[in-house]
């Protein structure tokens, strides 16, 4: 059994227990949603501001629901057995962190026709290359929230404890993330911010692995 | 010659100031069946999850099978399978789909056939489509009992096998039990109900408040002299 395949086996099941409950997605699109209508309003429908706010509803959104999948593991008394799967428990972050990756490209996706009606935006052209930021940005966001939602698992105030923690280290991601938007928005070039971002997510998808083996040793 | 199935030296595990379980020294030889007995906050399950490598020392160490508990964790994960009072299993998922799961996770080789026959044997066949959440508790540790079936572990660790379990499911832990004793590995059984568990054990152990009180071969121990430390009748 190849990591590959525990790592699938693990984002398959995260995904069905998701689609069973639907209680973190459903969280994360409301609370995002909210946030992009709420600023929406009191900024004004100005385009300019729209990649900011579209980018704060993401960065937000994580943050409420990064840590749901392993707190429920934690709460049903799984993650133990989970745990004690032998082999690399690399891959089990690997699968969460796909897992999460694929709720908060799917939260995107729901945010940009909003996003196109709200600031009365022509998005069709630049689907692509927005979809193509979301998925950097989302790499980073999930990486990072992978990993501190294993750091948060066993700490009380945990929900409090996740923002904190999780707020200014993917200011990076959410910064580059609101930048390439913008460019890609207005059709000027990215400049450093596309090597930036995938530098971050580069630095994050090597280190938090090896952070989250090292967490996850006396769970 | 064979590493024995369980060899510790002053094992001891602390949670903060608390002493859960101080300086067990045991060696557990092929195919036996150790009894654990000792009452609640004995340091049973303690010792179980340190012997699966769920918690790592505080001090002394172990091996299972020759793998030392703190050097080589994964090593003796795969030998291993604890059979928790809870059941690590996922409530949303059917008792099918859990299964599967822990076949992809462990590499298992274990196909759609093989898990429905699973399922069959523990007397969860018509269940085996349902979502966990529905289970009973013996169902759910008939369900546990097939992971650990599935897995083929040469330790097999039992964590109060028989609460909620009716005749019928007490049977399957005796199977599972039998079945991997005639493999020629080792099975540990904690459980208050001990009287069900001299039918199956070779040794006893006895802990009170985390200490090795008492240890023979089961032929060697009368029920006044096994009752005395787990403080009781079953």
């Amino acid at each position: 059994m190849n990591g590959f395949q525990r790592a699938g086996a693990v984002a398959r099941k995260d995904l069905l227990l998701e689609w069973r409950g639907r209680q973190t997605v459903t969280a994360m699109v409301v609370f995002a949603l909210l946030v992009t209508l709420l600023l929406g309003f009191a900024l004004g429908g100005d385009s300019v501001r729209a990649s900011a706010i579209l980018w704060i509803a993401l960065g937000l959104a994580a943050m409420l629901g990064a840590g749901r999948p392993m707190l429920a593991e934690a709460e049903g008394e799984t993650l133990e057995a989970l745990l004690l799967y032998p082999g690399s428990r690399e891959h089990l972050y690997w699968g969460k962190c796909a897992a999460l990756g694929a709720m908060l490209l799917l939260l995107w996706a729901a945010l940009l026709p909003l996003a196109g009606i709200l600031f009365n935006l022509d998005l069709w052209d630049r689907l692509p290359a927005l979809l193509g930021v979301g998925a950097l940005g989302v790499a980073g966001l999930a990486a990072l929230g992978t990993l501190f939602a294993a750091l948060a698992v066993h700490v009380r105030g945990r929900e409090l404890l996740m923002p904190l923690l999780l707020l200014p280290v993917s200011l990076p991601v959410v910064l580059a993330g609101v930048r390439l938007t913008e460019a890609t928005l207005t059709r000027e070039a990215p400049g450093l911010w596309l090597g930036l971002l995938a530098a971050f997510d580069v630095l994050f998808l090597l280190t938090a692995p090896l952070l989250f083996e090292v967490l996850m040793e006396d769970a | 010659m064979l590493p024995p199935p369980i060899e510790t030296q002053g094992l001891s595990r602390r949670f903060g100031l608390h002493h859960a379980l101080r300086d067990v020294t045991l060696t557990l030889p092929p195919a036996t069946v150790l009894l654990l007995v000792g009452p609640n906050g004995a340091g049973k399950t303690t010792l179980l999850r340190l012997l699966a490598t769920a918690l790592r020392p505080s001090r002394g160490g172990g091996s299972v099978f020759g793998h030392d508990l703190v050097r080589e964790p994964d090593a003796v994960r795969r030998v291993t399978a604890l059979v928790g009072a809870v059941g690590g299993v996922y409530a949303s998922l059917t008792g099918f789909e859990n299964l599967a799961f822990a076949a992809a996770m462990t590499g298992a080789a274990s196909g759609r056939p093989d898990i429905l026959t699973l399922l069959e044997r523990v007397g969860l066949g018509p269940a085996g489509g349902q979502p966990v959440r529905t289970y009973s508790q013996g169902m759910r540790r008939r369900l546990v009992l097939a992971r650990a079936w599935l897995l083929r572990p040469r330790l097999l660790l039992l964590d109060d096998p028989y609460g909620g379990m009716d005749a019928e499911g007490a049977d399957l832990v005796s199977a599972l039990v039998g079945e991997i004793r005639a493999a020629g590995g080792a099975v540990v059984l904690a459980t208050h109900e001990w009287e069900r568990g001299l039918t199956l054990a070779d040794r006893i152990l006895a802990l009170v408040d985390g200490r090795q009180a008492d240890a023979a071969d089961v032929q060697g121990v009368s029920t006044s002299r096994l009752r005395a430390p787990v403080g009781g009748a079953a």
